[in-house]
């Protein structure tokens, strides 16, 4: 058997483990069951968003009814529909700014970890800084004054939040180093980025995976923020402005804040939830 | 010990170094300035703009702005705010006490209150309680801070009438002593409120995770075995080994006590670091937003080392090399 296979053999069979376990953890199903619905409200929104999320129909500020099951906002448009429509922005905004951190984040922990040395000291040294950066007034500075477009938003949280997944990444490709089937891939002459790409890589990235799942939910939170400090991209709907339109009419129409806040509940509660999970099926010592 | 020390503290040199160099060149580079606010929208006279300009050093290149802005910083002078025309050390320290008085309030709450339950829900895993404050918890971790007291104050200042909306004293009293602290301490509720709430996951959780894996140790089953007291056991041993996650997570929370209200602060008009960061921002007051941001990066990188340090100190098991 050849190293490739043996190392294939081992991420495949570590997978149908994880998969069973994976199943077997309740918040995991739980958090799993949310992000499918979710999901299936992003991509049917046209179909389930009764009106135009963009459109004027209604009265100012109409209280929940029948024809508008969340009320109208403060220009007279559904909140239901936005809230629907909303989801399609926290997801993209949230796993864009999270795949962003994951790939940066693998690539600066696994060559540190992998290479070491003066390689690793220097990486490491960068990771420490960065870690330590203050990142929300960072993120405030530049959305506020390079302008609070999306793509903005996303690569800034992305820039911002990769040095957790580099430090766990570090550390996989520390121990798997010295581990049998890479000292035989080496033997075979096989060359050291393709090693890295091919054996590190894939054997350690399971514990970025699930912090990954995790800074979705973060960058979710993140991005609202902003929105609520008026710094969301005015072209978008999006939860966090539609609570900040809210704010100024939170006793006289207390719906136009509520329903968006708990939307975003559920959402970033869903990711948490599988980020969770997935850490208590990897990590063999919370397993019970 | 020692080199360990020097190289943190190195490492938060560095970040505070490359922190005012980067918050620098974002801040002078973005759009819009603060001269041409001040000249207003209608009818600005070029000509003042141009000698308070030169007045501020905004004419200069901004490679000798940035060593110039260095050299009062050298001096322990975080420069002048140019929109409100005072020292931006005295408008940060009008200010900052009231973030501290927010934040450390609730930090202290949260972790009492988290901590507590954490313990609770781990004397019987999977119970009943167990469930419902892990449900609980879930749920307060997915929430946004504003959002939460935009809630609260639907609740109890709309609704119940209880509490004040927002502010820290009430303008149209001025009350002095005893009630003037009352005043403070009945605005400080529902602030105090949000923060602790959202605080308490973080504690609920830590303390369950590592409640979990030192019940699992082996010294448990030896002593149960000699015959000591169950209860005696979670005191003395697993308590005091399974704290230390908790007192490490309430270090790093410390780090964020300035900045990490902001939005919280928003909400409620409190008078603190969040609304002078936001102020600041909207008018592109430079010296100000530079030293807001250098405040804050100087006491996370404090914080952090100290925790470490704590750390090293307080686990026998770790000895950094």
């Amino acid at each position: 058997m050849s190293t490739a296979t043996i190392s294939t053999n081992l991420t495949k069979r570590r997978l149908r483990e994880f998969a069973g376990a994976f199943m077997r953890n309740r918040q995991a199903v739980i958090g799993l069951s949310l992000l499918t619905f979710i999901l299936l409200v992003a991509i049917l929104a046209p179909v389930l968003a009764p009106y135009d999320p963009y459109a004027l129909i209604g009265n100012l500020l109409e209280a929940p009814s029948k024809a508008h099951p969340m009320g109208t906002d403060n220009l007279g448009r559904d909140v239901l529909s936005r809230v629907i429509y909303g989801t399609r922005v926290s997801l993209l905004i949230g796993t864009i700014a999270a795949a962003l951190s994951g790939i940066l984040g693998t690539s600066i922990g696994a060559t540190a970890g992998f290479f070491g040395g003066k390689t690793d000291a220097i990486l490491s040294e960068v990771i420490d800084i960065v870690l330590m950066i203050p990142t929300f007034f960072l993120i405030l500075i530049v959305v506020a004054l390079m302008g609070s477009n999306m793509l903005n938003v996303m690569v800034v949280i992305g820039l911002t939040s990769w040095p957790g997944n580099a430090r766990l990444m570090r550390s996989q490709a520390l121990s798997l180093r010295t581990r049998t089937f890479v000292q035989a891939a080496r033997a075979t002459g096989e060359s050291e980025w393709r090693i890295l790409f091919r054996y590190i890589i894939p054997n350690g990235i399971f514990p970025v995976v699930s912090n990954t799942t995790m800074q979705v939910a973060t960058a979710i939170l993140t991005e609202a923020s902003l929105s609520f400090l008026g710094l969301g991209d005015p072209n978008l709907v999006s939860w966090g402005q539609m609570i900040f339109n809210g704010r100024t009419y939170i006793s006289s129409a207390w719906w136009v804040a509520a329903f968006p806040g708990i939307a975003i509940v559920i959402t970033v509660a869903a990711f948490y939830m599988i980020g969770d999970g997935l850490n208590k099926v990897l990590n063999p010592k919370l397993r019970s | 010990m020692g080199r360990y020390l020097g190289k943190r503290s190195l490492t938060g040199l560095l970040t505070v170094i490359v922190v005012l160099v980067l918050n620098f060149f974002l801040i002078h580079l973005a759009p819009g300035d603060p001269i041409t606010i001040l000249a207003g929208m209608d009818n600005p006279s070029q000509e003042l703009i141009d000698i308070t300009k030169a007045k501020y050093g905004l004419d200069k290149p901004i490679y000798v702005q940035l060593w110039t802005y260095i050299k009062t910083l050298l001096k322990g002078d975080l420069g002048h705010s140019i929109i409100q025309a005072r020292p931006v050390s005295q408008l940060i320290m009008e200010r900052l006490g009231n973030t501290l008085l927010l934040t450390l309030t609730s930090a202290v709450l949260a972790l009492v209150i988290g901590t507590a339950l954490g313990i609770a829900a781990s004397r019987k895993p999977g119970s009943a309680l167990d469930n419902v404050l892990s449900l609980i918890a879930y749920v307060l971790y997915s929430m946004p801070g504003f959002w939460l007291g935009l809630m609260l104050i639907l609740l109890f200042s709309s609704t119940l009438r209880l509490f004040p909306t927002s502010g820290m004293v009430d303008a149209r009293a001025s009350y002095t002593g005893i009630a003037y602290v009352l005043d403070v301490l009945k605005h400080m509720v529902l602030p105090v409120g949000t923060l602790t709430l959202i605080g308490i996951p973080g504690y609920f959780r830590i303390t369950k995770a590592s409640l979990a894996q030192v019940l699992k140790d082996d010294y448990n089953t030896l002593f149960l075995a000699a015959g000591m007291d169950e209860k005696k056991i979670f005191r003395k041993y697993c308590f005091r080994n399974a704290i230390l996650p908790t007192i490490t997570t309430f270090g790093m929370r410390l780090a964020y006590v300035i900045a990490g209200s902001a939005t919280v602060e928003i909400v409620f008009a409190w008078p603190g670091m969040g609304r002078l960061v936001m102020s600041a921002i909207n008018t592109r007051d430079y010296p100000l937003l530079m030293g807001v941001y250098l405040v804050t990066s100087v006491s996370v990188a404090v914080w952090m080392i100290l925790v470490d340090i704590f750390y090293a100190i307080a686990d026998p098991r770790i000895r950094y090399s």
